[in-house]
């Protein structure tokens, strides 16, 4: 990466939201999502072609306790 | 009728003991009203843990309830009881700052159902209590109504976001406080100020009327002094809401009658991952005591392996800080000054995710709830966890906008082991486990299947019938 991420993150930030950088621990907290990238690199594959969101709630009771 | 309990001594019952004083008449409403109230009065100050109180309302709402008693009436398990609830919780016409300056002055005009549901129990609501802005900090920092102050040490936090609940209930100004848990804010705050707090499975308890900060995580739920009386609180608030639609329709089994204190032969897992990695070693010693406890009243503890943590931490990380920063971003761009510097800037990353993570977050969940309760749940009947890893942190060593060298990782690092939990939907109760070096509490956290309360509560309860740490006082207190 050429760029700094608090970079990115503030393009895009005001890009998509017209939010602006509000302090710098804002800036600092953005440059910390660099952990939360290779968290997500580190997960590439795991995600199902048929894997979706509302699949939650049938796991929660799928799963539940049964007395 | 016997003779009252002088007001003094009405503090120092838990909620369903005074609950049964006052049905019994050993205690009326008011004298338990006026005994709560007055000691906000007289040692709030030290803890700031009162955001707003409404003396004249509640002591005339305990006067008709007493009333009502004398004539026969009971208005239900919560008669005449005095509760506080973090400042969140709608009633119409009531002042809901959500602990910021933004909605300072706001007043909804609807109610939270379970605002209704535990006023229809009989219980008095005194006002509203100290909480992290908006919800959204671990430690209880609050630069607008200042910071509560945990009552066993002054200048360490009372763990957040629910700071108000769990210093008023360890101060025992209060018997039980409704807290809300997104990434361990009930939790939290029950641990480090030495109470006993739940949250429920995702969806068990109605969230309408509550301020929302993350709808994939938010939980309502309450910190009283024991395990017993968080089922007592429990009983009144679940269960099915036609105005939340995500609310569940999971029947409500009656909590009280499983807390038989029989834990023998139950398979408790104690995890290998995760969970432990830099733990202190206070924290681990009373967690090592925990486990022999509960050994000793018959369970079985087995180690288990949470399987995918990496997903589970870094999924769970980005899901809730998304969702509240959606919702926050017209106030973020009109008026981002108006937030603290900690949760400006914690809002602000949230818009440099690409929505293509968060979905992944969200349709990962359901797989990786399934893959847990397969490895763990066929195992254990519930796992447990020290709260926190580290001992209490002190308000300046978390202190973002202070400017503290080191605050931002501190800050983080207090809500690791409560924070998966949540994207994991799983109910669990922190529950007072000893005290560290400096005074300050240490906590454990039971965990058990989606719609296991009455489980992880029967734990708790086991454990705390061989143990006093939920019963300490702390140096401020009423």
């Amino acid at each position: 990466m050429t760029r700094k991420l608090s970079e990115l993150v503030e393009e895009q930030a005001f890009t998509w939201s017209g939010v602006k950088p509000p302090n710098m621990p804002g800036v600092r907290l953005a440059e910390a999502l660099e952990s939360s990238i290779s968290g997500f690199e580190a997960l590439r594959g795991l995600l199902a072609f048929e894997d979706e969101p509302s699949s939650f709630e049938a796991a929660l009771q799928a799963t539940k306790e049964v007395c | 009728m016997n003779k009252p309990l002088p007001s003094s001594g009405v503090l120092a019952l838990s909620m369903t003991d005074v609950a049964a004083a006052i049905r019994k008449g050993d205690v009326t409403a008011v004298e338990a009203t006026k005994a709560s109230l007055d000691a906000f009065a007289a040692h709030d100050k030290a803890i700031n843990s009162a955001i707003w109180l409404e003396r004249e309302t509640a002591l005339e709402t305990a006067e008709a309830y007493d009333k009502l008693q004398k004539t026969g009436k009971i208005l239900g398990p919560l008669h005449g009881v005095p509760l506080a609830h973090k400042d969140m919780y709608y009633k119409t016409g009531k002042l809901s700052t959500c602990g910021s300056a933004i909605r300072k002055d706001f007043k909804p005009t609807y109610t939270a159902t379970v605002i209704e549901r535990l006023e229809a129990a009989g219980s008095v609501t005194l006002g509203g209590l100290n909480m992290a802005e908006f919800a959204q900090n671990p430690t209880g920092h609050n630069r607008h109504f200042g910071h509560c102050r945990n009552p066993w040490g002054t200048d360490y936090c009372t763990g957040g976001s629910s700071s108000g609940s769990g210093a008023a209930v360890a101060a025992r100004f209060v018997f039980g406080a409704l807290g809300s848990d997104t990434g361990g804010s009930v939790r939290l705050p029950a641990s480090i100020c030495g109470v006993t707090g739940i949250k429920g499975t995702q969806t068990r308890v109605s969230r309408y009327g509550v301020m929302p900060l993350s709808f994939s995580a938010d939980n309502v739920g309450p910190l009283c002094k024991t395990a017993k009386d968080c089922a007592a609180f429990m009983q009144v608030i679940s269960g099915h809401d036609p105005k939340d639609p995500t609310s569940a329709s999971e029947p409500v089994p009656d909590y009280l009658a499983m807390l038989d204190g029989d834990i023998r032969g139950m398979l408790i897992g104690v995890p290998t991952n995760y969970f432990f990695d830099d733990i202190d070693d206070e924290v681990m010693a009373a967690f090592t005591e925990v486990c022999k406890i509960l050994e000793a009243r018959g369970a079985i503890i087995l180690p288990v392996t949470i399987p995918n943590m990496d997903a589970i931490a870094t999924y769970g990380g980005i899901v809730s800080r998304v969702e509240g920063g959606t919702i926050h971003a017209q106030w973020m761009r009109e008026r981002p000054q108006d937030y603290a510097v900690h949760l400006s800037a914690r809002l602000y990353g949230s818009y440099g995710i690409p929505a293509v993570y968060y979905i992944e977050g969200l349709a990962k969940r359901g797989p990786l709830l399934k893959a847990l309760a397969a490895e763990v749940f066929e195992k254990c009947r519930v796992f447990i966890t020290p709260t926190l890893r580290t001992k209490v942190p002190t308000l300046l060593a978390t202190d973002i906008d202070a400017g503290t060298p080191g605050a931002e990782k501190a800050f983080m690092d207090v809500s690791l082991n409560t924070r998966p939990i949540n994207y994991m939907g799983l109910p669990s109760v922190s529950v007072p486990c000893g005290f560290d070096s400096n005074g300050l509490p240490i906590g454990f956290q039971i965990q058990g299947r989606p719609f296991a309360e009455g489980l992880v509560l029967k734990v708790a309860d086991a454990y705390q019938r061989e143990t006093d740490w939920h019963l300490r006082k702390p140096p401020i207190s009423a």
